[in-house]
């Protein structure tokens, strides 16, 4: 039976909850705030900006309008000049319109999106494989496999970071950007495998054999039983574990940095914000806005996981 | 339809046998029903023929085809779980046609067995929801349907009722009586509970520790079991037995002396050669003396101080003691015993049965049914 609490204890027990929930969501709120405030209100400790200033996002997603050259007048007298090439009033005009305060956010956000997405596919459908065999197959040295996945998991990336590079240069991976991305996403789906194995292949474990059977004695074949059956009743599962594995390729900061120092192109936004972190001169909102925006993504896969984890797709196949 | 063969079939896990050649031959068209206690290997045994468990030794063949090392699903069985085993993500309709979709049939047979099944089983109304939506009759009915709509060579059923409630398991298992002739099916059937075996079955196997005990249609398994733990499984209550000893051609216990030479089928000369034998009487063939027409071949237990009355309705069951042992009787209500009452009971001789006094308690006068 449960005890009723009195008003006093509730009042305690919602305060704590309420700290809790403020301590926890405190850095994103000052994210969120410093990103929407305009330069001379940076100083303001305030969490609610004097005036909503959403130039960061926009320039980040590339929404200002393009900046008119400035050009002296001596130089558009020579940029007139009929007789000079189209090529050479290019490199003239180039040195006055420097882009280096530009970041090209868009693209790490595409290379970074490009990366986890193929990461969260692939992850999800081999450790599925993976998973079935391990949760329902009998064969030779199956728990050492099982446990040995698992382990994989325990070694810290910050051991494997140099022997990896190196094994990727060794096989000559990493001389090109497309191999060095391969390198990185072969780390990633490493990385990702063992827990997509385990949270699978718990979740195989809930279902039924008797489901297979039964597909089995309705003309299905073992395969056929688990691609029409299992993956269908998997989904909610299916979904989270791709969920897990996104994230994780979406986040990871170490290996990006060691492998894609030397392609600029192809860093991913956890690399990209820690070179804008470390510039010059930092502009605050546009940095808040970064973080704000490489957030999102994964707060809306968060919430997706939330809802389909109700799950109970298996209610009602068998009796209880 | 087709016949399915067993042939010295034995099944083990590592060293522990689960199935002892197992010898059986259900026929085109034949139901039998594989019956016996928790553990017996008749589950394993159905599983066998379904192709979901592998055979250690032995063949089995359905029709002409060897199909020991087929997979279940080249098998063309069908086969109905204990548990259901509904696609809990697909519709009823989509349960039932499945293996129909699976096998490759085309549109109008699969909307024709469809219309069939869901007619014969009540199911119409249901085919748009998911099994989670279901009772578990309506579940059941869904199950018995995904099979019935195949037309395959032989059905299987492990323990499709067991889930169900007393007046569910009654209705289905006429059903079910009622399909499987209509279509004249091959069917093997698992169970423990007995009434179902009695009821359904064309011939029952009644199985112990993956052994057959004794094949035979309901009514030889109920006169004429074989040996002890066939005639004390089989019935309800179960058959009384008492150890007598054997007095010239006489069979003693208690005050009582049973005249073996009125008993069904004794050779008395060969029930010389025991000292002790096991009397077997159902608790059904004893009858009030009060209310017995005379008759020769009566035996009277007189003096017999009831211990219990177990009202039914229409029948009685007593309790009482005799040759030391519990037994019981079960009486019709024109019977009025009442408790701690002193009273005779009847028995016919033709309907006794002597065991002898091996571990395997076999039964001495065989004979017709």
């Amino acid at each position: 039976m449960m005890n009723k609490r009195t008003p006093i204890q509730s009042v305690i027990l919602y305060a704590l909850v309420f700290a809790l929930v403020i301590f926890c969501v405190f850095p994103f709120l000052q994210i969120l705030s410093t990103s929407l405030k305009h330069p001379i209100d940076w100083g303001n400790p305030s969490l609610i900006p004097r005036v909503l200033h959403l130039d960061a996002y926009k320039e980040l997603l590339g929404l200002m309008p393009v900046k008119e050259v400035d050009v002296p007048a001596s130089i558009q007298r020579l940029l007139d000049n009929p007789a000079l090439s189209a090529e050479k009033k290019q490199m003239l005009l180039a040195k006055f319109s420097s882009g280096s305060d530009v970041f090209p956010f868009g693209r790490y956000m595409l290379n970074t999106f490009v990366i986890s997405f193929v990461t969260g596919i692939c992850s999800t459908f081999l450790a599925s494989l993976a998973a079935y065999a391990i949760a329902r197959l009998r064969f030779p040295a199956q728990s050492l496999m099982a446990n040995g996945v698992l382990f994989v998991y325990m070694v810290g990336g910050v051991l494997l970071m140099v022997p990896l590079y190196q094994m990727s240069v060794n096989v000559g991976l990493a001389s090109s950007a497309g191999g060095t991305i391969f390198s990185l996403f072969l780390i990633y789906l490493i990385q990702t495998l063992p827990v997509a194995m385990y949270m699978l292949g718990n979740y195989f474990r809930t279902i039924p054999f008797s489901l297979e059977e039964a597909a089995m004695m309705d003309g299905c074949s073992r395969v056929e039983a688990f691609w029409r059956i299992i993956m269908p009743l998997s989904k909610p599962m299916l979904f989270t574990v791709f969920i897990y594995c996104f994230v994780i390729a979406w986040n990871e900061y170490l290996f990006a940095s060691v492998f894609l120092k030397q392609y600029q192109d192809f860093q991913t936004l956890p690399l990209a914000l820690q070179t804008l972190f470390t510039s010059k001169n930092a502009i605050w909102d546009r940095i808040m806005a970064a973080s704000m925006l490489t957030l999102l993504p994964v707060v809306i896969c968060f919430m997706l996981a939330n809802k389909h984890l109700s799950g109970g797709l298996t209610d009602g196949g068998v009796k209880g | 339809m087709s016949s399915v063969i067993l042939r010295n079939v034995n099944k083990s896990y590592g060293n522990l046998p689960i199935v002892k050649n197992l010898n059986l031959e259900v026929k085109d068209g034949e139901f039998v029903v594989l019956v016996g206690p928790s553990g017996c290997g008749k589950s394993t045994t159905l599983r066998m023929v379904a192709g979901l468990e592998d055979i250690t030794q032995g063949d089995i063949q359905i029709g002409q085809r060897a199909i020991n090392d087929l997979p279940p699903h080249k098998r063309n069985i069908a086969m109905v779980f204990q548990n259901y085993a509904l696609y809990p993500h697909m519709s009823v309709r989509e349960n039932i046609v499945f293996g129909l979709k699976k096998s490759g049939a085309d549109a109008e047979t699969i909307k024709q067995k469809l219309a069939d099944v869901s007619e014969m089983l009540k199911l119409d109304d249901y085919l748009d929801r998911k099994p989670a939506d279901l009772s578990g009759g309506q579940r059941q009915r869904v199950a018995m349907g995904r099979a019935l709509a195949r037309d395959a060579d032989v059905y299987l059923f492990d323990e499709p009722l067991s889930n169900l409630d007393a007046k569910l398991r009654h209705h289905m298992r006429s059903e079910i009586a009622r399909i499987q002739h209509q279509y004249n099916m091959t069917a093997i059937y698992v169970t423990h509970d007995q009434i179902e075996a009695m009821t359904l079955g064309d011939r029952v196997v009644v199985m112990r520790d993956g052994i057959v005990e004794q094949v035979g249609t309901p009514m030889d398994i109920y006169l004429q079991p074989t040996n002890t733990f066939v005639a004390t499984f089989i019935g309800s209550p179960a058959m009384n037995l008492f150890e007598a000893t054997i007095d010239g051609d006489d069979l003693v216990f208690d005050q009582y002396r049973i005249p073996a030479s009125k008993i069904a089928n004794v050779d008395l000369h060969d029930l010389g050669s025991h000292d002790t034998v096991l009397v077997g009487i159902r608790p059904d063939f004893f009858e009030d003396s009060a209310l017995s027409s005379p008759s020769d071949n009566l035996f009277e237990f007189n003096d017999i101080q009831v211990d219990l009355v177990e009202n039914l309705g229409f029948d009685k069951e007593i309790m009482f003691k005799l040759g030391g042992e519990d037994a019981k009787a079960r009486l019709d209500l024109r019977s009025h015993v009442k408790r701690q009452e002193h009273i005779s009971l009847s028995v016919d001789l033709n309907r006794v049965l002597l065991f002898d006094t091996s571990p395997q308690g076999m039964l001495i006068n065989a004979g017709e049914v």
